[in-house]
């Protein structure tokens, strides 16, 4: 095996100028994100199926375990925090309007903060 | 009947982790779901909003494929469409790369091995300069294209080509991605049962999918695989011998091969011709017509031209041109390849394009079920999809035996 650092790399992009599929530049960003996300979704549901199987494969069956699951109360507190702990985290920016309408921040306060920082 | 195909392994190919071989997957089934999806939308937006759109702002109704092209690049589910198949293609290389960049050092071991202990012939000159046609783009936004090297003796983009082809046809090519060229034996085979060709030349066959099976069914006759891309040429000669194939490989441009005349009783070419240019075309049915002997057939497997189809299918499939780096797809097909072969040395209407049957139904067995096999091969050809249904289109033509008389 090659160390490490001496190890090849593979040229990731291809040559020739990407074609901007909609009006709005950052919209072809965007897709292209959802469709990696997409894929890496797709990856982790064939992983949990995966691990489904190889269970099975040692006497455990795991899908209908699964299925037959009822959740006590530690269960549901631990994944209603989760879920809430994510969706915190998937609405960051909504957080952040609103902490920003609430302490009236605006694109002229910190102009004028730039300006005030430079002088004082 | 669900697409579950898959690539038969042979040693050359990396062994994808579970959550690289998914990936890959992924961006397979997103190229079918394009195909059943997406594609069939387009004809209906066409016909009901683009083109009526057209028609109130130009005073007339769409003529040509650049008139149906100007109608539908502003429309949302062109757009769609366009920008999911363009992701779909740059996921399957990326996926792919996952695997080669994890591998790359112990597959070149494994290429030198193999190629050592092969008693077939690998040519690699040095100071072979590709031509531009190939260099320019990296040619279906394939990373690298087929001729860059990261190292020493690569073979990478031979890999990256051998698994993202797979993807890009959604395994319609078989396991070992050789129906090409088994549809052209196939096609010799039942059209010409006394023909049994000894010398034989694939040109431009990259990692030399379409050229093994010439071994396989002419396995007497010497075969030799020529492509201008280096790591390609390293790659095939080692995939075919991980294949137990001696077949030669050289990197060789088509154009001005080192070949004495009349060296070959069959030169043929798969998917070749659309990827070179409007200068070299000309010039590989030339020395396809020096390297011939007497009687010998060439045969080149390629795209149909485009007179024979309606103005919206030469659209959907010139936009192969715009979003996929093929500069020379939508031009080769208004070439006149009758009248190439013709100049080329080939007397008058000797050149012809015949269907060769996709050879798909034999590649039933593991990873190809019988049903979804029967499917591609039954299916009607719509304009976007990866093959035709029934067969593939190819020109043939015939150097006379008879010299002094065809003159």
């Amino acid at each position: 095996m090659t160390e490490a650092a001496d190890r090849p790399h593979v040229i990731k992009d291809a040559k020739g100028k990407r074609p901007q599929f909609y009006a709005e530049p950052g919209i072809d960003q965007l897709m292209s994100m959802v469709m990696v996300l997409a894929g890496e979704v797709c990856m982790l549901r064939d992983r949990m199926d995966a691990q489904e199987r190889v269970a099975k494969l040692h006497g455990i069956n795991l899908a209908e375990g699964i299925d037959a699951l009822t959740l006590d109360d530690e269960a549901l507190q631990a994944r209603e925090a989760y879920r809430q702990d994510f969706l915190d985290r998937l609405f960051y920016l909504a957080r952040k309007e609103a902490n920003e309408a609430a302490a009236q921040e605006s694109d002229e306060s910190y102009r004028a903060t730039i300006a005030d920082i430079a002088v004082n | 009947m669900l697409n579950c195909f898959q690539q038969a392994h042979h040693e050359m190919l990396p062994r994808p982790t579970h959550d690289e071989a998914s990936r890959q997957e992924f961006a397979k089934s997103l190229k079918g779901f394009i195909q059943s999806g997406l594609l069939p939308g387009l004809a209906p937006v066409y016909q009901t909003r683009a083109a009526r759109a057209f028609e109130r702002e130009e005073g007339r109704a769409p003529a040509d494929r650049r008139d149906i092209r100007k109608a539908m690049v502003g429309d949302p589910y062109f757009q769609l469409y366009a920008s999911i198949n363009r992701i779909a293609q740059e996921l399957l290389w990326e996926s792919t790369n996952l695997s080669v960049e994890r591998e790359l050092p112990e597959l070149i071991e494994k290429a030198k091995a193999l190629s050592a202990a092969s008693k077939a012939q690998l040519v690699i000159p040095e100071g072979f300069v590709p031509p531009r046609y190939v260099t320019a783009l990296d040619i279906h936004c394939m990373p690298g294209g087929y001729a860059s090297e990261v190292c020493e003796d690569d073979v990478s983009v031979g890999v990256l080509y051998d698994r993202g082809v797979f993807l890009y046809s959604m395994g319609y090519g078989g396991p070992h991605n050789d129906d090409m060229g088994r549809s052209v034996c196939n096609y010799i085979q039942r059209n010409m049962p006394d023909f049994r060709p000894r010398h034989i030349l694939d040109m431009g066959c990259t990692v030399g999918h379409s050229t093994l099976p010439y071994k396989e069914y002419f396995p007497e006759a010497e075969v030799w695989g020529i492509d201008v891309g280096g790591p390609c040429i390293r790659y095939a000669h080692a995939r075919a011998a991980a294949l137990g194939h001696e077949v030669n490989f050289a990197q060789m441009n088509a154009e001005e091969t080192s070949f004495p005349d009349g060296h070959f009783d069959l030169v043929v070419s798969h998917i070749l011709l659309h990827e070179t240019s409007g200068k070299a075309m000309p010039r590989i049915f030339k020395e396809a017509h020096r390297l011939l002997s007497p009687g010998g057939l060439m045969i080149h497997a390629d795209l149909p031209p485009f007179d024979l189809m309606d103005p919206f299918t030469q659209f959907i499939l010139d936009n192969e041109t715009w979003y996929n780096n093929e500069p020379f797809w939508g031009a080769m097909r208004d070439m006149d390849q009758i009248a190439l072969s013709e100049a080329a040395g080939f007397p008058k209407g000797e050149a012809r394009f015949t269907t060769a049957p996709m050879a798909i139904m034999e590649f039933m067995g593991a990873g190809y079920a019988a049903d979804a096999t029967e499917s591609v091969a039954d299916r009607e050809f719509t304009a976007g999809e990866y093959a035709p249904g029934g067969g593939w289109e190819v020109l043939i033509a015939q150097k006379p035996v008879d010299l002094a008389a065809a003159a």
